[in-house]
């Protein structure tokens, strides 16, 4: 009997546990004791950290960053050195892939699980996406779904936002009038990585017209090389690479935008339809055949081995290609999109990542001076060096192969039409028609680039009420 | 006489034994299931992003008018309806007639039989990432085992990154592959519990392996039939991960489960957080389950009734 009563009485105590487990236990301090006799306590996340024992502050930073290669490892060598310039501090950094940054943000900010993050959501563009006049019914971007639920620390009056270009601030990071954020750095992806040796040996002119390019192809493949290659694994770089056709048929990307919601532009006419079709040679004619065995960091890889001529892709392999030690001269030359060379000479691109701080994180201080540190113009420059990425504060420079072929083109730089364009509530899948490149066989299902057309209009129109 | 056979006696305190011991189980229960699924029947109702600080408001049936009728989007969330039913409908049947098969051999007495339910086995204790993994490698369409063999017979296909249809019956495959497994040692269990003598009584009068099975393990089978039946249909219909992993974001390969992440998560193209949506979406897909599998356990209970008594 008694046996019973201690088994009921056992259950009685886990259940008790179970449900003290269940509770809140976040007083709303913190105090972490270390191996030495320094206490470290941070409360409510608006006071500065104390420190008693006259050590210093033992403080874990948790930093959240999606997965770059060559971004990756220069974060390493940041934190190192961050961490060893505060003493105490710990910087503890996930990294995510860029498809799951999303759920990652979203699930990480909400618990208060993470002190400053890394703000590249797909398309991973800083403050991309917000509604325009013209657009109605439709839902708001993620990033300022976050700043409307006060998640994200407001740094306007931070000095170091100062060290980035005035625009970059306004369009990048800014919301309201208010600053949430620096942005690292810009990045365009309607060029291609050109393997300048391959076509001086088949005696080929890097293309600068579209059908330069199509005779192009023609002789490289003939001579048993690649045109083209991609990462198709990941699908996104398939559409992402095919983006100079559509900025050379389309320079003014946000009237593209603007016309295709109030119907001016329509996919199935004109010089929409002809890029659909342009698209379709891309995707089956130019690219080489098993693409989708290649995720975007392995396309690279392949592409360095020297037999492709091109590889359409965003500047943000840069310096992923310099790492893998192409043994051939490459440079990076806008897509040829347009029949006209005059309309191929624009660069379309993106703000791309940004860090913000946690409006709720317990270390406001430290995370604030993790931003300074990574806006500081030495480190900013070991970062452009590191990442190839366009500068976004005007002290830098982009000294690299990828800058040199690049900078003379900045001029022409502008938003792409992704960072613009919100599909109507309502509009069918195939709405966003400026992904068709990935749409035709082998990669889906279409292989009529005009039925294709027809049903991206139609989609559209129906999400338009029409 | 009321006697609680684990307590002795009724009298006292002791009456109240049960509930307490059920206590924890019901409390679990109320908190990690039935709590979150009422939570989010009320949110299918709201605009809920799934921010903490967002305000959430109530828009009635908003969600589930744009669900299931507005623009071609609800022709995109019915074909995913309608996918994952063919989805649910495929693996249930190869699934459970597959694992059925594999049950019966291992059940022999063979040499090595242990090593293959193993082998079988294997594939349910890996997670699903490295499932997806494991069939990506082997479905690398430059160079991988399948595309070399497709090569044998001048072949070629794109697999996961191809057409849509071949790129879901894969995904079904996978499905298969990675659950057979449990499906069939639930069946290997059930025959385990069958009275070898049936089987002695029918051979002496002449029964043949056809009549065995049909007469006997068929219908002593019952309770693992069903169970394998109802785990397979609730599964499959639920099934979302491995279209993650294998496939990503892929225009008419979408399932349910998926689009519920899909929207709930700002995966789509412009990201943005629809928790309140996917609520929705999400109970669409729980009145399916509940419709088939109400019809399933009818049907189950029926058989257990007339073969088992």
């Amino acid at each position: 009997m008694i046996n019973k009563r201690s088994w009921v009485l056992s259950l009685l105590v886990v259940f008790a546990l179970l449900v003290a487990a269940c509770g809140d236990g976040d007083s709303g301090d913190t105090t972490e004791t270390t191996a030495g006799d320094s206490t470290a306590t941070t409360s409510g996340g608006d006071a500065p950290a104390t420190t008693s024992g006259g050590t210093a502050e033992e403080v874990t930073l948790r930093v959240l960053i999606h997965q770059n290669p060559a971004f990756t490892e220069y974060m390493d060598a940041f934190n190192a050195d961050f961490e060893a310039a505060n003493p105490g501090v710990t910087v503890d950094m996930s990294i995510v892939a860029p498809g799951d940054m999303a759920t990652s943000i979203q699930t990480r900010l909400s618990a208060n699980d993470v002190d400053v993050i890394d703000y590249c959501v797909a398309p991973c563009a800083g403050f991309s996406n917000a509604i325009q006049p013209y657009m109605t019914g439709v839902e708001k971007p993620a990033w300022q779904q976050l700043i409307e639920a006060n998640l994200i620390m407001d740094l306007t009056d931070e000095p170091f936002i100062q060290n980035f270009d005035e625009a970059t601030v306004r369009d990048a990071v800014s919301f309201d009038g208010k600053v949430y954020g620096i942005n690292m750095g810009r990045n365009a992806f309607s060029g291609m990585f050109t393997n300048v040796d391959l076509l001086a040996e088949l005696g080929v002119d890097i293309p600068t017209t579209w059908d330069e390019l199509i005779a192009a192809c023609d002789t490289i493949n003939a001579s048993g090389n690649a045109c083209m290659t991609q990462g198709g694994g990941d699908t996104w770089p398939i559409f992402v690479g095919s983006y100079g056709l559509l900025g050379a048929e389309f320079p003014d990307q946000a009237a593209l935008s603007e016309g295709l919601w109030t119907g001016a532009i329509k996919w199935n006419e004109g010089k929409a339809l002809e890029t659909i079709e342009r698209f379709q040679v891309y995707a089956t004619e130019m690219l080489e055949s098993g693409v989708t065995g290649l995720s975007h960091d392995e396309a690279t890889a392949r592409y360095a081995a020297g037999d492709v001529a091109f590889l359409p892709t965003g500047t943000w392999q840069g310096a992923n290609l310099e790492g893998f030690e192409p043994d051939f001269e490459w440079t990076y030359a806008p897509f040829p999109g347009s029949d006209n060379a005059a309309d191929n000479q624009y660069l379309f691109g993106k703000y791309d990542l940004s860090f913000l701080i946690a409006e709720d994180t317990p270390n406001p201080d430290v995370a604030k001076a993790y931003l300074a540190a990574l806006s500081d113009p030495d480190n900013y420059q070991a970062f452009v060096d590191a990442t190839g990425f366009l500068p976004t504060q005007p002290t830098a420079t982009l000294d690299s192969v990828l800058g040199n072929a690049v900078s003379p083109l900045l001029a022409n730089y502008r938003n792409a039409f992704e960072q613009i364009w919100v599909a109507p509530t309502g509009a069918g899948q195939w709405a966003n028609a400026w992904q068709a490149a990935a749409w035709f066989a082998p990669y889906n299902e279409w292989t009529d680039a005009k039925a294709l057309a027809d049903q991206a209009q139609a989609d559209l129109e129906a999400g338009l009420g029409g | 006489m009321n006697k609680n056979y684990l307590f002795g006696s009724t009298s006292g305190w002791k009456r109240y034994a049960p509930i307490l011991l059920l206590a924890p189980g019901v409390f679990l229960y109320i908190l990690i299931a039935l709590g979150p699924s009422l939570a989010t029947a009320v949110y299918s109702f709201t605009d809920a992003s799934g921010l903490r600080g967002a305000p959430v408001n109530w828009i009635g049936l908003d969600n589930y008018d744009e669900f299931l009728f507005q623009g071609l989007a609800s022709r995109d969330n019915i074909d995913a309806t309608l996918r994952t039913l063919k989805f649910s409908v495929i693996v249930t049947f190869v699934q459970f007639t597959l694992g059925l098969i594999l049950a019966l051999l291992l059940n022999q007495k063979l040499r090595g039989r242990t090593v293959f339910r193993t082998l079988f086995f294997i594939p349910v204790i890996l997670g699903v990432v490295i499932q997806g993994l494991m069939w990506k490698l082997f479905l690398q369409p430059r160079g991988g085992p399948m595309a070399t063999m497709f090569d044998w017979f001048g072949a070629q296909s794109e697999f996961l990154g191809g057409l849509p249809g071949p790129a879901f019956n894969w995904v079904i495959v996978v499905q298969i592959w990675a659950n057979v497994g449990v499906t069939m040692v639930i069946f290997l269990a059930g025959m385990q519990t069958i009275n070898t003598d049936l089987y002695e009584a029918a051979r002496i009068d002449g029964a043949s392996g056809w009549e065995l099975f049909r007469s006997i393990t068929w219908p002593q089978l019952t309770p693992a039939i069903n169970t394998n039946f109802l785990l397979n249909i609730v599964g499959s219909l639920q099934a979302w991960q491995l279209f993650l992993v294998l496939l990503g974001y892929k225009p008419g390969t979408q399932v349910l489960g998926y689009l519920v992440f899909a929207e709930g998560f700002g995966q789509g193209t412009s990201p943005t957080f629809r928790q309140g949506f996917a609520a929705a979406a999400s109970i669409v897909l729980f009145f399916l389950v509940l419709i088939i599998g109400f019809v399933a356990n009818r049907y189950v209970t029926w058989r257990e009734a007339r073969y088992m008594g």
